[in-house]
């Protein structure tokens, strides 16, 4: 809803993603503040924040793929794992540059989603998530046993480097963890807006309904994977060069669950909310490893190991109670905020 | 070479493995059957009653006979206060919300257990003789027998109990539907409450003979992931299908393992459930005795 006083007067304004001059001054400050981000935080919070760049592009795709299409996805780390390995591979054997690396893992991972989401052509619910389930056993099975993926050693990648610029640095791969982040936002915010979000969403809300309006549902569930998967292959991509190595162990059926949890505390269905569930997640998640060390040297009696459990506890309890005592997560309850404050003083 | 001998060997245990998957599907189907959800927290609860058994014989001493009905006791509390803490609440929510708790409830069952148990691998313990039963030339491990007539027994008893009973055809209409269970005048809180309870027993069985005389860690919950496979091919309703279904994804998987993992030199074996789970979604994804009114576009 908009502010008291806004009229889109034409089609192009009301189909503007940003629709007045505080939203713009507000995007603005806030792309400021991520581009002077290396300036202001240290070595650790960068890194943080690249990670954070990084887990946005992936919990984007899944957002697609299960906020918006609907469909459950716990096979999210296995996709971001086929775009890492692809990256890795094409990098390290083939020698190709970053820039044509990137999104063919991307397109790699797109290709391993749309064939399990083929699935959902028959089969939804609970059913889905065996079959994302059994993606992510598969990935392990043949990355250890294909030959070119190094198996359990994993890959080691030489820095990503563009016209002999190496990013080599914190800073560097930040910046360009920056810009594909940028580039993957506003591409997700297109394709929600645009005939194929609209179909997912139709598709989400009633199959059915959507299939007598005339909305291909087969396809529509099949696209719904294909992006989400493309979405986490980029991930994947940025986080091969970004920590240079890599190995099975980093794309865990517990990853996916990690990244469904962003998607449930940021909200189902709303792009800026996937990227809510990410900083509220990661920063949470963030604080109880560099907290943990001291709490235990406090207590010396509790041992190492409870950090690792408490963010179990943690998670899994963050889980269960958003969808039981807020379903439509935290951008909901953002919205309440707002539309009281722009209503304020008239009740409804 | 080929040797039958061998071959039989394979074959029966990997049959028998088989059906101690059976009986953790039997939480899985026992869980859907009464209260249509979707339970992925079922190795959890597996490692869950392990512990407790182990905690009562173990570090209190407790002698067998009294600690085996106790363990299965508290596990049908914990069934009872999951159901209580959760389920109550989410009746008549989508699945996915369902199923998405089911998958909080595993992350923070397994938090709990590493809080309170901590990750370091216990003893379990001896609760069936470790000598091996060797009938002709087949050597079988004796708990895995036990196992498998005590799996027979239970997955015979609770088919009739869901097909026969009054209570259990109750059950059956929550699985169906909430609403029109509601509607009907049936207690859908009392029969996910039952249906946990009784989830969380049959997952502490499940334990006993899983790991009598071996280790236990929260790792073990992993033999949850191993009994998907049979639950599927089962179908989610079917309490005496699973007996069938898990004899023969035993019999495949001990066989696969024998035979193709020396070939490729790799763990085909373990993702072979997987590969099975894969081509029943594919083709047939209401398995070999499931109601035909799957969810399906």
């Amino acid at each position: 809803m908009d502010p008291a006083g806004i009229f889109a007067t034409s089609f192009a304004h009301d189909a503007a993603l940003v629709r007045t001059r505080p939203q713009q001054i507000a995007l603005a400050l806030f792309l400021i503040f991520l581009l002077a981000l290396p300036i202001l935080f240290g070595p650790r919070l960068l890194a943080i924040s690249t990670l954070i760049l990084i887990s946005s592009v992936i919990v984007l795709g899944l957002q697609i793929t299960t906020g918006y299409a609907g469909q459950i996805n716990l096979g999210q780390a296995a996709f971001m794992g086929v775009g890492a390995y692809t990256t890795g591979f094409l990098a390290t054997k083939l020698g190709l540059p970053f820039w044509l690396t990137i999104p063919l893992g991307g397109c790699s991972a797109a290709l391993f989603g749309f064939i399990f989401g083929l699935s959902a052509v028959r089969i939804k619910g609970f059913y889905l998530a065996l079959t994302t389930i059994a993606a992510q056993a598969l990935f392990h099975f043949f990355v250890l046993n294909l030959p070119w993926f190094g198996g359990s050693n994993g890959l080691t990648l030489d820095p990503a480097s563009l016209f002999g610029f190496a990013f080599a640095t914190d800073i560097s791969i930040y910046y360009l963890c920056l810009a594909v982040a940028a580039l993957m936002t506003y591409g997700a915010y297109g394709i929600v807006r645009g005939r194929y979000g609209r179909a997912f969403v139709a598709v989400r809300d009633d199959d059915v309904a959507a299939g007598i309006m005339g909305i291909d549902v087969v396809a529509t569930k099949a696209t719904a994977f294909l992006v989400g998967a493309f979405y986490a292959g980029v991930g994947g991509g940025l986080w091969a060069y970004f920590v240079r190595f890599v190995a099975v162990d980093q794309f865990t059926l517990f990853n996916s669950i990690w990244f469904i949890a962003m998607v449930i505390v940021g909200g189902m269905g709303s792009i800026t909310g996937a990227l809510v569930g990410v900083v509220v997640i990661k920063c949470i998640q963030e604080g109880f490893v560099s907290l943990g060390p001291s709490v235990v040297s406090q207590f010396p009696s509790i041992g190492g190991d409870v950090v690792f459990a408490l963010m179990n506890v943690f998670l899994g309890s963050v889980i269960a109670a958003f969808l039981i005592f807020e379903p439509r997560g935290l951008m909901h309850r953002w919205n309440i905020l707002k539309r009281s404050y722009r209503m304020w003083p008239f009740p409804y | 070479m080929f040797d039958t001998i061998d071959f039989l060997n394979y074959l029966v245990n990997g049959s028998l493995v088989g059906l101690l998957y059976a009986l953790i599907a039997m939480g899985f189907i026992v869980i859907y059957r009464a209260s249509k959800v979707f339970n992925f927290a079922q190795g959890e609860l597996v490692v869950f009653g392990g512990f407790i058994v182990w905690w009562m014989v173990i570090q209190t001493g407790l002698p067998l006979f009294v600690a085996l009905p106790l363990a299965m006791a508290v596990s049908a509390i914990f069934g009872l206060i999951i159901e209580r803490i959760f389920f109550s609440r989410l009746v008549g929510e989508s699945s996915f919300a369902m199923v998405m708790v089911t998958i909080g409830l595993l992350i923070l069952i397994r938090g709990l257990i590493l809080l309170i148990f901590g990750p370091q691998v216990r003893p379990f313990p001896i609760i069936f003789a470790l000598k091996p039963v060797i009938i002709g030339d087949i050597l079988i491990p004796r708990s895995l027998l036990i196992g498998a007539v005590i799996t027979v027994i239970v997955g015979l008893g609770l088919s009739w109990f869901f097909n026969n009973t009054r209570a259990g055809l109750k059950m059956t209409a929550v699985a169906e539907d909430h609403q029109v269970a509601l509607s009907m005048g049936i207690s859908v809180k009392r029969s996910i409450a039952f249906a946990w309870a009784l989830g969380a027993v049959l997952s502490t069985l499940g334990a006993i003979i899983y790991l009598s005389g071996k280790s236990l860690n929260f790792l073990a919950s992993d033999i949850g992931l191993s009994a998907l496979p049979v639950a599927l091919l089962a179908g989610f309703e079917s309490i005496a299908g699973v007996l069938l279904a898990g004899l023969i994804v035993g019999a495949v998987q001990g066989l696969v393992t024998a035979y193709v993992d020396p070939v490729v030199g790799g763990a085909v074996g373990s993702v072979f459930p997987f590969v099975i789970m894969l081509v029943i979604l594919f083709i047939r994804p209401t398995g070999m005795f499931g109601w035909r009114t799957i969810e399906r576009v």
